[in-house]
């Protein structure tokens, strides 16, 4: 496809020319996405450089291994995130973090409380997410929230509310449910 | 493992699956009964859409991460993978107005091509069987020899031919590279350059990628020169690999040097 017409393109039909080795589709790709991927990373990583070289592997896993992504599965931007989301949730397991995060959290926990909103409080949503958040019970934002954008596994997530584990893990699971109904309701989050 | 979970037990970790906040063993235990229950597959991928509007809106990326990524792209040629080889155009254009990908095709070939890709094949570059025994051994070297230099002066005239697809293999650092020339009636050759030689037991193996197979082309031996082979009708990609000795039907193997026929 000629490059004036990559911009017109659909998502899947650039992950298609990227399968043919077109760098320029890579680009529109990174060009469309590359803002959302990195800064996910910066919100779960905090640091800079860690954030930019998630954001350099995952597109480099997209040209490397284009039919990781199956479009009738979900859009090309949920794929890149959750990408993004599961590399640096490995990053932030990994021992050294981890070690450094749970004394990070036991000296927060023991000096004021955890501050749920402090997970979110540069968090820019758009307002129809905000207000799909906002109307989810507080048990179940607070799940997603220290569960999504705090990297902590369920288990992690109970430890912290002090709540039980299964509940922790029904909270998460029917947050993201009603989230869904809501936004599909409200025109986004629809078809991928 | 998965034993001890039923279908209800893994469809309550789903959500906090998609978000990656299970452990490592709850993992792969989903992903083994993802791989087998669409149901749940569809949830979890509901799930990350939902996930992917909570994230940061994002503004540009980072300057500067883009250039790395590109310089990366130049530095090292993809991996051969036969799910990347795309349709051709008039398919690619049906595939476009549908808006689907092309299907992931089996890095195999099935018997029935290895015939047939062992009948289409003719391989004179190959290494002769030494037999230590005086004069045979020379004469066997004299006409290897012989034959070395015929290949290589039919490749260099191949090479002149206007009508000849040229195609450029490099492995990933670089540093080993090789040429095919082939002509319109199917004969081939190709002419390595810094391939190291292998080891005992291993030797180089030749591909042609088409859009539906993987065909061996031939066993190139441990430390290959200008060897010659046959190809008939249109080739995505050529490929070498580094397999066990006598070489192999289906190669599992990433290719050690791999170039793509400009279309």
């Amino acid at each position: 496809m000629p490059t004036d017409d990559i911009r017109d393109t659909s998502d899947a039909i650039l992950v298609v020319a990227i399968g043919r080795y077109r760098q320029e589709a890579l680009a529109e790709a990174y060009r469309r996405h590359a803002g959302a991927v990195f800064a996910l990373a910066r919100r779960l990583l905090v640091d800079r450089a860690m954030a930019e070289e998630v954001t350099q592997e995952v597109f480099l896993r997209l040209w490397h291994r284009p039919d990781r992504f199956d479009p009738e599965r979900g859009s090309l931007r949920s794929f890149l995130l959750a990408q993004t989301h599961g590399r640096s949730v490995d990053i932030l397991r990994s021992e050294v973090s981890r070690r450094r995060r749970e004394e990070r959290d036991a000296r927060e926990t023991a000096e004021a409380g955890y501050d749920i909103e402090h997970e979110v409080v540069d968090l820019a949503v758009a307002d129809e997410v905000r207000a799909a958040m906002d109307i989810l019970p507080p048990g179940e934002r607070a799940a997603i929230e220290l569960a999504y954008f705090g990297g902590h596994t369920y288990r992690e997530v109970a430890s912290l509310l002090d709540e039980p584990e299964g509940t922790v893990k029904s909270r998460i699971r029917s947050g993201l449910r009603r989230l869904r109904t809501v936004l599909v309701d409200a025109g986004i989050g629809g078809a991928p | 493992m998965s034993g001890s979970y039923s279908h209800q037990d893994i469809q309550e970790l789903l959500g906090a699956f998609a978000l990656d906040a299970v452990d490592a063993d709850e993992r792969d235990v989903i992903e083994v009964h993802l791989a087998a229950c669409p149901r749940c597959r569809a949830e979890v991928a509901g799930h990350r859409e939902t996930a992917a509007l909570l994230a940061h809106r994002g503004d540009t990326a980072p300057e500067g991460v883009w250039d790395r990524i590109a310089e990366a792209l130049d530095e090292a040629p993809p991996a051969l993978d036969l799910a990347r080889i795309a349709p051709g155009g008039d398919e690619l254009a049906e595939r476009r107005s549908a808006g689907v990908l092309p299907r992931s095709v089996p890095l195999r070939v099935a018997a029935a091509t290895m015939a047939v890709a062992a009948a289409l094949t003719l391989f004179v570059g190959v290494a002769l069987g030494r037999r230590d025994r005086g004069d045979l051994n020379r004469l066997d070297s004299a006409v290897e020899a012989m034959q070395q230099a015929g290949v290589a002066n039919a490749a260099t005239v191949a090479l002149a031919d206007p009508h000849a697809e040229q195609v450029k293999l490099a492995s990933t650092d670089g540093k080993a590279t090789a040429q095919i020339v082939r002509l319109p009636d199917g004969t081939g050759y190709l002419m390595p350059t810094g391939l190291p030689a292998l080891p005992g037991g291993r030797v180089y193996q030749l591909w042609a990628v088409r859009s539906d197979a993987k065909i061996s082309l031939g066993v190139l031996g441990a430390n290959p020169q200008v060897s010659a082979f046959r190809m008939a009708g249109p080739v995505v990609a050529y490929a070498v690999t580094d397999e066990a000795a006598g070489g192999v039907g289906a190669s599992q193997n990433q290719p050690v040097l791999v170039g793509y026929v400009k279309s």
